[in-house]
């Protein structure tokens, strides 16, 4: 798309120094990047204030990967002339790489200052079909056809419509590597990735040097779990000069597998890194199992081969895993049946409620697959979103400041624009908010219409019907009247947040001042109202932990305890607050439920030994050693200093159990690290008088 | 065990005194202030629990002079057979040559305190520096009796600690003694302070900005992870910094010897079959490993009758 406007461009730039530009030209077409970039740096310090070679130096470093030097050189461009069409296009052309609201804005300027600059009219087209308006797409395709007969991406989205819609012929096929990798590109952000890997494969074999359409080949081999190929054609850009960031992290990724390790069962795979691998594997393969029993069930369907689940401790390597794609991304990711994601030690403790994250993308292999990958983006999120609320209400996002201030602003998209909201949201807030609003249309949905109506809207989806389409089908309304109503009834539900919310971020700055004085009394005056205002809010400095810790300093342990028991139902997530909050159920003597509170920071950050342990013995004295065991091969798998106490407390648990031998071996294992520890002496007397080891107990958990 | 071994060989021989020193520098902000005054009384607390022989002071921000004065007292009170632990919680700073440790008034170097702890009888010694910088110390600080712990490996880490919040609760944390031997010693202090101090950093996903290291060979920079291949270590491990339990006092029964004695034989014991369980058959290495812990417990299920 970028070297269509070549002529154009070339033509204005010719009146300057008409043969060295050309012999530039030549060598970037040729590919020979460097000598053309040499010559550019001398047509530019002989002719330093003539923007058009700066803008088509820009150009050049713009199709060889190196977006940032590309943008100071256009943004060089327009001090010198303000407005300049090319350097908006430039701009534009960067901004649409980053899925950037303002692509379009910098396009239809561009065109404004040249109407005849075709390039910038196919952006705005390419820009549409990614919004998944098609209406609006064609018109802006054939505008660029108008422009330019010849336009291989005016043909390409007008193609494209035609091909995501399941039309195998179309009279716009472009014949064209670029056109193909255009199309490619549609079907890999509607996450059809496997017929977008065909469309490359294809541009390739018109143009095996077109090294952006190769690099995309290889990450979507990667992303469908197609190691071996993908590594093949990423090392083949790399080794031919196309060194853009996808190419380079990716190969840089799959070196790093081998610290990977995979655990496999008929359901599932999991790839873990060897650091945390037995910490999470019991936790993470459960869950993996428990999601699809429950959505096989819910969604009525059964899945034909094992989901995959990769997760990433460091969370550079996963964001690898998402370069390239619109939306937020920030935690996980799925790909037809493989999912990656961040492991819960990636992010600060409390962050990052990890199985939330794992229910909504286990979610999104259900709805892919049930549509064959044809659902719209804001209704597969919709359900993710809807799907972990619908495992425990604690769990799933809260209401933000971003969602607060959409409702105050009436910011939300109308349903059949949501898709824009993900894919050029205008502002950072944008994506968090259009992740709110599927995810409540998909509650208000499910409340008024009933679950069958989800299910049916979604079989819709899967014979390619668009939004609008379906919600008149389904829920026999027009659109903008479904909009009506589904806005009123979020406005009502969050009236009270809504309208309070400015006076409320007052009274907490007040709060936390008063909380850094140590003003017990004046805390426990001033914060039920705050928390009741906007009971939602459960990061730092919130009215409950304020409350609880106010109440725990005037020694009202019984208030401070409701206190936390209110942060814990209403979803925080801190799982030192959590910890207080088991401790003071224990004092309480309410051992089952400090248990249950510790069982969810497993949930949040199972990376806290001291947490495995107390819950561990928690549940040991409850009668419960399966639990017990998981716990305290967990505190075992941190590797802790004390080694002698976590194989000892595992040594009882397996004693508990009934699994003697085991017992046995862990607590030799703990007297092997420390021979004097006392307790686990003698448990060593007591399991070599013991009868003939019993069978195991069943599972309680 | 051998640290147990040498404990018990101590027990019996004169009764021998720990002086503990603990100063905190200057905070400069109340927040460090407070931290520092917290950190401190922590320590002050853990070792005054553990009651038995110690010998306690802390010194909560003192001028150079009173901390001269303090030193000129150890060194009329301790004995030769004493050992003392100097604890150092505060700011500090590293030009490249000196390192001060922050007081009241003028600061005082490295190579001073050095001179001073010389002049300190005990010939069993133990520094900890916890500031920042105190990498910076380790040269002029280091001694062959004396255990130098740093909460940065050089005096160029030059962020304010963290080490010494865990090192406080070192002191009182059974799960420090990892060898269970109701003794926590000084490399064992120091491997739950430098763990729970990376695990800080980590997992509030920031740059670590202090690496504690142990030097206690009197010639070495200090090392992160001590070991037979460094050589560090060795002195820090039959350091006991504070004894948690009864082991001392059941040691001194005339009564309990024999016991103790086929005590200590079934550790060296353990201790030589552990050492060549790389060599071993693993069967044959848990038979035998039973069989002598099995013994173990019912001699200390003997002594502790």
């Amino acid at each position: 798309m970028r070297q269509l406007a070549f002529g154009l461009v070339l033509l204005t730039a010719n009146a300057v120094c008409a043969q060295t530009l050309r012999d530039a030209e030549a060598r970037w077409k040729a590919r020979d990047y460097q000598g053309a970039n040499e010559i550019f740096r001398q047509l530019v310090a002989a002719d330093p204030n003539n923007p058009d070679l700066k803008v088509r130096w820009g150009r050049l470093y713009l199709d060889h990967a190196q977006p940032n030097d590309a943008q100071d050189l256009f943004a060089e461009a327009l001090e010198i002339k303000k407005d300049h069409p090319g350097a908006l296009l430039g701009l534009a052309l960067i901004a649409s790489e980053g899925f950037e609201g303002r692509a379009a804005d910098l396009a239809r300027k561009a065109l404004e200052g040249d109407p005849k600059l075709v390039e910038a009219q196919e952006l705005l087209a390419y820009l549409a079909l990614e919004d998944n308006d098609n209406a609006k797409a064609a018109e802006e395709a054939h505008k660029a056809l108008a422009l330019d007969a010849n336009s291989v991406t005016g043909k390409a989205v007008l193609a494209t419509i035609d091909w995501l819609a399941d039309k195998k012929e179309t009279k716009w096929d472009p014949h064209a590597a670029k056109g193909y990798e255009v199309a490619g590109h549609f079907f890999v952000i509607n996450r059809r990735y496997e017929e977008g890997i065909e469309y490359y494969r294809k541009a390739l074999e018109l143009d095996p040097q077109l090294y952006s359409a190769r690099s995309q080949l290889g990450v979507n081999l990667m992303r469908l779990g197609q190691n071996e190929e993908a590594y093949k054609q990423l090392e083949t850009c790399f080794n031919n000069g196309f060194q853009d960031a996808a190419t380079r992290n990716s190969l840089k990724l799959m070196d790093s597998y081998k610290n990977f390790v995979t655990f496999t069962t008929p359901r599932t795979i999991l790839k873990l890194h060897k650091k945390e691998a037995a910490l999470l594997r019991p936790y993470i393969e459960s869950e993996m199992e428990k999601a699809i029993a429950t959505y096989e069930d819910k969604y009525r369907m059964k899945l034909t081969r094992p989901v995959q689940v990769e997760v990433y401790p460091d969370h550079e390597d996963f964001a690898v895993r998402t370069m390239g794609l619109p939306g937020l991304g920030a935690l996980g990711v799925t790909f037809g049946y493989s999912i990656a994601m961040d492991s819960p030690s990636g992010r600060p403790p409390g962050q990052f409620h990890w199985a939330s994250t794992l229910w909504h993308e286990m979610s999104h292999v259900f709805t892919l697959t049930a549509t064959n990958h044809h659902v719209p983006r804001w209704f597969t999120e919709g359900m993710a979103v809807h799907e972990e609320t619908a495992v425990s209400p604690e769990w799933g996002d809260r209401l933000t400041p971003d969602v607060i201030a959409a409702i105050k602003n009436k910011k939300l998209l109308p349903v059949t624009e949501l898709d824009r909201g993900f894919v050029h949201p205008v502002s950072p807030g944008q994506v968090v908010v259009s992740y709110f609003q599927a995810g409540k249309i998909c509650d208000y949905i499910n409340n008024k219409w009933g679950w069958n109506t989800l299910l049916a809207m979604l079989h819709d989806f899967a014979g390619a019907m668009e939004t609008a389409d379906v919600v008149r089908k389904e829920l026999k309304i027009e659109p903008a009247e479904f909009d009506k109503q589904f806005i009123a009834s979020v406005e009502a539900e969050t009236k009270t947040v809504v309208s309070s919310y400015d006076d409320w971020k007052k009274g907490m700055r007040s709060l936390v001042d008063k909380v850094a004085e140590k003003q017990w009394d004046a805390v426990i005056a001033e914060a039920p109202k705050l928390r009741d205002d906007y009971p939602d809010y459960v990061e730092d400095h919130n009215a409950y932990e304020a409350l609880a810790q106010a109440y725990l300093a005037k020694g009202n342990k019984q208030a401070a305890l409701a206190e936390l028991e209110r942060y814990e139902k209403v979803g925080g997530r801190n799982p030192e607050t959590l910890k207080n909050l088991a401790k003071q159920l224990e004092d309480a003597g309410r051992p089952k439920d400090a248990a249950a509170a510790l069982d969810r920071i497993n949930y949040i950050y199972p990376m806290d030994a001291a947490a495995h342990r107390s819950l561990g013995a928690l549940w040991l004295v409850q009668d419960n050693p399966k639990g017990a065991i998981r716990e305290f091969q967990a505190v075992l798998a941190r590797n802790p200093l004390d080694q002698a106490q976590a194989h000892y407390d595992l040594a009882r648990a397996y004693q508990a159990n009934r699994q003697l031998s085991q017992a046995n071996d862990e607590c030799l294992a703990a007297l092997e690290a420390a021979p004097g520890f006392r307790p686990a002496q003698k448990l060593l007397l007591e399991l070599s008088n013991s009868p003939e080891p019993a069978a195991p107990s069943p599972v309680k958990k | 065990m051998k640290l147990a071994a040498l404990l018990l060989a101590s027990a019996l021989s004169t009764p021998a005194s720990t002086y503990y020193l603990t100063i905190t520098g200057l905070g400069g902000e109340p927040d460090y202030t407070q931290r520092f005054k917290m950190w401190a009384e922590d320590i002050d607390t853990s070792l005054k629990r553990a009651g038995g022989d110690a010998n306690v002071i802390t010194m909560q921000v003192p001028t150079r002079e009173q901390v001269r004065s303090r030193f000129a007292d150890l060194a009329r009170q301790v004995k030769a057979t004493d050992t003392f632990v100097l604890m150092l919680i505060g700011h500090g700073t590293y030009d490249g040559v000196d390192y001060k440790f922050n007081l009241q008034g003028p600061d005082i170097t490295a190579a001073e305190l050095a001179g001073l702890m010389d002049h300190v009888p005990a010939q069993r010694q133990l520094v900890v520096n916890m500031t920042e910088c105190s990498g910076g110390s380790i040269e002029q600080l280091r001694r062959p009796t004396r255990i130098v712990v740093s909460a940065t490996r050089s005096g160029t880490e030059r962020n304010s600690t963290v080490f010494a919040r865990y090192w406080a609760e070192a002191l009182r944390e059974p799960s420090a003694d990892t060898d269970k031997n109701e003794a926590i010693s000084a490399l064992e202090a120091f491997r739950y302070a430098q763990q729970k101090t990376t695990d800080f950093f980590e997992t509030q996903k920031r740059l670590a900005t202090e690496h504690s290291v142990i030097e206690d060979t009197g010639k070495g920079t200090g090392e992160r992870t001590p070991n037979l291949e460094n050589g560090e270590g060795k002195l820090a491990a039959s350091f006991a910094v504070v004894r948690l339990g009864a082991n001392a006092a059941a040691a001194r029964d005339p009564v309990k010897r024999p016991l103790l004695d086929r005590k200590e034989q079934l550790e060296q014991a353990i201790d030589k079959l552990k050492f060549e369980k790389a060599a071993m058959p693993e069967n044959e290495y848990k038979r035998q490993l039973t069989q002598l812990l099995l013994e173990l417990a019912k001699v200390q299920e003997a002594i502790d009758k």
